[in-house]
């Protein structure tokens, strides 16, 4: 070895450097599990903070991503291609929305008839009303809440019924106004448990309706059943509940790309037909999927943004007791650090150790705050909606660890920087 | 050739031949306490050959932790060179110092100084673990060294499951791992009974023969006995510079 300082740099040591850093890290690693396990109380107290902060945001991340999930697929759902025209614009702040309501008037019965003979290139028309929720009778017993839509044959193609048994609505029944209803699993589970509801008479609102078919089971929606509903033909509706009733127009486009030239030419003819010069707004709503999942992203943004305040809160928090748990430790392990100090542990090693051990820490409380929001989630799913996306999962993990990281330095700095005689003198 | 002669050869800043393993010259260590200044090494000098056998002596305030200090790098003089190894390394940094530690120096200390969470292989290996060994060549050479100090059958052995001689027995085995230069015994047979303590003086005569170079920090005659030179050290200076037969 000749007078030099340090060894000489060439690429070979430095390899052998990155190689050292390693294996320290690796045993900082193990050191820091270790740690975890023999103080476990005391590491459970001082990861509470990031273990809320991280099932905080798992947990509203799930169900966010869950409501997402489900208002895609149950309520923003009107169908493959297809629109909705009716008479508001679903997804507007609350001051267009009363603006509108003095402007907007009723789409109406002669305006589907008026699209249906006018409109190009639609695959399917559909025309729905919605009657005020009401009850459904079968011989002694009632049931609540059923939701009563008078609607054309049409619609079995574009909304999302399917027939389980008998049949849907038809031609005939629609022409002749016929007094047959098509029901929901709820009046099937509570009028008919285990008999054929095919045939029998049901009274809805003090009309009788015969029962014609049953739709297959939707499930729920937020706790509120999608299958507790009484579908009429929309001649019927007119005919014994509301002779004029407004309703919604629903236009299945052939594929996507035609909807928008669909939903324009909709427009157009609504405009002429209404006789509104081009100065003047639409007088009724075009209401797309996308309409109504921008109105609930807007909506979710909000929460979200709130989330991110809190959980940034706890993070500080939590990372602040990691900060003073490390010093303590740094403090109780001095002479450990003598020890290694005096058998050629370099500042960088002892820096390491340190902020790997508070990372690892506070990982290790990411992870239960990961198992404990997979837990909670899956409890929130039964009666509402969520689903754990697997970014939240990355995310609670990588926060958590960076947290423990960045709060680590200081108290790993303060055991580099010991020196290693007055170290090795506290005797541990 | 005594140490001094050869002392008086070597002109300062350059290095000395290659047999001679440590080369202090002129130390000073002087601590600023404020008011007084505390000179607690004043102009040290001596030189120890490669596979010399040598105990530092002294009563207590004399110096002697100082100079341990210093030989062992966990510390810099004030003024003058101290050369380890044909390494002038009198003025490194910290980081560099704990590089010369890991690899030319082996500690033994009074209190034996190993992690008490850690098993005995596992204290053995941590020089090895500061100078990026991989993990296969570690556990081998670990184990080895056990082996050499008549541990091979404690190695998962925590320290509290050890006795006081077997735990400086570890230590020992922790300071021959990385192939020191010097070993630097501080005390060793402080903290032991008599008849340990003696085992673990016959260790290091072994040590010794087998090649090793050895400096006893010690204040007990008994010990230093053991030596083959001794230098006695009194008000920071060198008071003695002796052979021992």
């Amino acid at each position: 070895m000749t007078s030099g300082q340090t060894p000489a740099r060439s690429a070979g040591a430095r390899r052998r450097e990155l190689y050292n850093a390693w294996v320290t890290a690796r045993e900082a690693f193990w050191i820091a599990l270790d740690a975890l396990y023999t103080h476990k109380l005391r590491s459970f107290l001082t990861l509470l903070g990031v273990v809320i902060a991280t099932t905080t945001l798992i947990v509203v991340m799930s169900v966010i991503n869950g409501m997402n999930l489900y208002i895609a697929n149950h309520i923003a759902n009107l169908g493959a291609n297809t629109f909705v025209l009716s008479q508001f614009e679903w997804a507007q702040g609350h001051a267009a929305w009363v603006k509108a309501q003095r402007r907007n008037k009723p789409i109406r019965i002669e305006d589907y008839e008026f699209l249906k003979e006018n409109l190009e290139g639609y695959k399917a028309i559909g025309a729905t009303s919605q009657y005020p929720s009401r009850s459904a009778k079968y011989e002694r017993q009632i049931l609540y809440d059923v939701s009563l839509t008078g609607v054309t044959p049409s619609m079995i193609d574009i909304g999302q019924q399917r027939v389980e048994l008998g049949r849907y609505i038809t031609e005939p029944d629609y022409l002749h106004a016929a007094m047959v209803c098509f029901i929901g699993q709820d009046l099937v589970d509570k009028f008919f448990p285990g008999a054929d509801p095919l045939g029998k008479e049901i009274e809805v609102n003090g009309r009788v309706f015969r029962v014609i078919g049953v739709a297959r089971r939707i499930g729920t929606t937020f706790g509120v059943s999608q299958d507790n509903f009484v579908q009429i033909p929309l001649t019927s509706f007119q005919r014994v509940f509301v002779a004029r009733p407004s309703i919604n127009i629903s236009v299945q486009a052939w594929a996507a790309a035609q909807m928008l030239p669909l939903e324009d030419e909709v427009r157009t003819l609504m405009r002429v037909r209404r006789h509104l010069p081009f100065t003047e707004k639409d007088t009724f709503g075009i209401n797309a999927s996308a309409t109504i999942m921008s109105l609930w992203e807007r909506l979710t943004g909000s929460i979200f943004a709130v989330t991110i305040g809190v959980v940034a809160v706890f993070m500080v928090v939590g990372g602040i007791v990691i900060m003073n748990i490390m010093l303590a430790s740094v403090t109780e392990r001095t002479h450990e650090i003598g020890i290694r100090k005096s058998l050629g542990a370099r500042r960088r090693d002892i820096l390491t150790q340190f902020v790997i051990e508070s990372a690892v820490m506070a990982g290790a409380g990411g992870l239960i705050g990961v198992i404990l929001a997979v837990l909670i989630s899956q409890i929130v799913e039964r009666f509402f909606a969520s689903a754990v996306p697997l970014s939240g999962v990355f995310l609670g993990l990588a926060l958590s660890a960076a947290v423990g990281l960045f709060f680590g330095i200081y108290p790993a700095s303060k055991a580099a920087k010991l020196d290693p005689i007055e170290a090795l003198r506290m005797e541990g | 050739m005594e140490p001094q002669t050869l002392d008086s050869q070597l002109r300062e800043s350059s290095a000395p031949p290659d047999d001679i393993v440590i080369h202090a010259h002129d130390l000073w260590k002087i601590y600023d306490m404020g008011t007084v200044k505390v000179d607690a090494l004043c102009g040290l000098s001596f030189s120890i050959r490669r596979g010399e056998y040598v105990a530092i002596m002294g009563p207590s305030g004399s110096g002697k932790s100082t100079l341990m200090n210093l030989i062992g790098c966990l510390d810099t003089p004030t003024h003058g060179q101290y050369w380890l190894n044909g390494r002038l390394v009198s003025q490194l940094t910290d980081d560099e110092l704990a590089y010369i530690r890991n690899k030319e120096i082996g500690f033994v200390f009074q209190t034996f100084n190993l992690l008490a969470r850690a098993t005995a292989l596992h204290n053995v290996e941590l020089p090895l673990i500061y100078s990026g060994t991989p993990v296969e060549e570690r556990l081998m050479r670990a184990e080895e060294s056990l082996r050499l100090v008549e541990l091979g059958d404690r190695i998962q052995h925590k320290p509290n499951e050890l006795s006081g001689g077997q735990r400086q027995r570890v230590a020992i085995a922790r300071a021959l791992v990385n192939h020191p230069s010097i070993l630097l015994a501080d005390e060793p047979t402080g903290n032991l009974d008599s008849t340990t303590g003696e085992e673990i003086m016959n260790l290091f005569d072994r040590l010794h023969q087998s090649g090793n170079t050895i400096i006893l920090v010690t204040h007990e005659h008994d010990i230093a006995a053991h030596a083959h030179r001794i230098i006695h050290i009194r008000d920071g200076r060198v008071d003695r510079d002796e052979p021992l037969e």
